[in-house]
């Protein structure tokens, strides 16, 4: 018993009846009859899948009444835009059963949705982060960051440039990365814009622009801590400095810059510092904090206006010996808002966690301070 | 009740399937798709065949599938893994969307590609810079790869 099919070619549609226990190269004969396309230009695709010539028809399962789509290669038919892609074909459709399978590629369907899996996979070993000497301090930790010469010989490798378009590009690292931040949460849909404008991408992918900024901020801020960044980390245009003035302006934009690398001369140290920067997440390593910045000021766009003026060396200066209650005013406020009353406590673990007032918490909450 | 909606949306396909996609399980899972699209005769890609492969997940439709190239092409919102970078596929996924309708719109994906979203800046840098020189790259690797 026969089954009917319909053979669908562009605009064109035909219907071939065709006994199941024929071969697939049999049945293009058929099609070839009422087409006038040679079988050997004929490729069949059912269900997704290319029939291959040696196979029975009904090793398809094609049903009856079922269409499958014939497409024409090599060269002859076609239409005028395809003949372009078409016209040099001709050897391939000597053998189209195995000429015609495609070399596939194996991934993409191992990595799923978890957006760490780009992370992992081995494309991504060997470039950055093997440790160099001068990557570990005195105490053997992790508390000095490469310096910033490494730094910056990392970001001008184009591979990692383009690691970081792409993670920054795939809308589930950023998912993961607002995840994995409270900031980045609390900041709502905007977070999502900033991590994925392209303004963010640059300034996190080239190299010029970090060293510039690098240098405005350890000019101002020569050690900062990580909630600087915390602080004052607003989505472009978001801005409350952005108030209505040219110079505010400029404000809102190299604050933005400043913020991705507030951490003192490194600019991708907050990578491994987690707490404040969006990119801790990806590294995950969540004890290794910078031991004790000396000063965690949060970033204040009024002295980068003034630095632009011309003047803020000497306020940096004055800053440098402020008590704790003073330089941690913002952090001690917050600490006391979640309860936490016991000044030299809340003190000791500030600076314990180099400003951070979440990593204050944790010690607190531990009781180790 | 994915088992029910994933089996109409076969016996759809096999009966009418768009002109240029189509669609079906792997082997005896229900849940592992392979698809081809065959490349807009108005794209670059006209003449190729591409393979893709579709898993649905088990809360399908309420979850979308994960549908992937299985064959290399040259396009800004593909990347070398296959990964397809398309609205619908992610946050704006719809239960009322189907199989037949998602590759539809990676067709006129591939015919109108999205450089301002790009999954390989590379390649949107050279569409939006130099559109001669993405089409001869995209229709050497549809030779190359899917023909």
């Amino acid at each position: 018993m026969s089954i009917t099919v319909q053979v669908k070619c562009g605009q064109s549609k035909w219907e071939v009846s065709v006994n199941p226990e024929k071969t697939v190269a049999e049945f293009k004969d058929e099609i070839a009859k009422v087409s006038e396309i040679p079988a050997a230009n004929q490729r069949l695709i059912y269900s997704g899948k290319i029939l291959k010539d040696d196979q029975n028809v009904e090793s398809y399962k094609i049903q009856d009444g079922h269409a499958i789509h014939l497409v024409k290669s090599g060269g002859g038919g076609g239409n005028t835009a395809a003949k372009a892609s078409t016209s040099s074909q001709e050897s391939n459709t000597a053998a189209p059963g195995s000429a015609t399978v495609p070399s596939n590629i194996a991934s993409g369907q191992t990595g799923g949705f978890n957006p760490l899996s780009d992370l992992t996979s081995a494309r991504y070993a060997g470039f950055t982060n093997l440790p160099s000497a001068d990557m570990f301090g005195p105490d053997g930790g992790l508390t000095n960051m490469p310096n910033q010469d490494d730094m910056l010989g990392m970001l001008e490798n184009p591979i990692f440039q383009s690691q970081m378009n792409e993670m920054l590009s795939n809308p589930q690292m950023v998912d993961f990365m607002i995840q994995s931040n409270p900031q980045l949460q609390a900041m709502g849909p905007q977070a999502r814009q900033l991590l994925q404008s392209p303004f963010f991408r640059q300034m996190l992918t080239n190299p010029q622009m970090l060293r510039q900024s690098m240098q405005f901020s350890s000019m101002m801020n020569p050690s900062g801590g990580n909630d600087a960044a915390a602080a004052s980390f607003p989505a472009p245009g978001d801005s409350t400095t952005e108030a209505s003035s040219t110079e505010a302006n400029t404000d809102a934009n190299a604050n933005t810059n400043a913020n991705a690398n507030t951490n003192a001369a490194n600019p991708f140290a907050a990578m491994f510092n987690p707490g404040s920067n969006p990119l801790a997440s990806m590294f995950g390593n969540q004890g290794v904090g910078a031991a004790d910045n000396q000063q965690n000021q949060p970033f204040d766009p009024s002295m980068l206006a003034s630095l632009l003026g011309g003047g803020a060396a000497q306020q940096r200066a004055e800053q440098d010996n402020r008590p704790p209650e003073e330089r941690y005013e913002q952090q001690l406020r917050q600490l006391n808002d979640m309860g936490f009353f016991d000044f030299e406590k809340n003190v000791a673990a500030l600076r314990r966690s180099g400003g951070s007032v979440q990593g204050a918490l944790d010690s607190l909450l531990n009781g180790d301070v | 009740m994915s088992l029910k909606r994933i089996t109409k949306e076969l016996n759809d396909l096999g009966r009418d399937p768009p002109t240029s996609c189509s669609a079906g399980p792997v082997g005896d899972d229900i849940y592992h798709w392979q698809a081809s699209i065959m490349g807009p005769p108005d794209s670059p890609y006209a003449g190729g065949v591409f393979f893709l492969s579709i898993h649905f997940p088990t809360d399908y439709p309420f979850k979308p599938p994960k549908i992937a190239f299985t064959t290399k092409i040259y396009h800004p919102n593909i990347n070398a893994n296959g990964n397809i970078c398309l609205d619908i596929l992610k946050d704006q996924w719809s239960p009322a969307l189907t199989i037949s309708k998602v590759l539809l719109s990676i067709c006129s994906l591939l015919t109108d590609a999205n450089p301002d979203d790009p999954l390989v800046p590379e390649i949107a840098h050279i569409y939006k810079t130099d559109r001669a020189k993405y089409e001869a790259t995209a229709r050497e690797w549809t030779k190359k790869y899917a023909v």
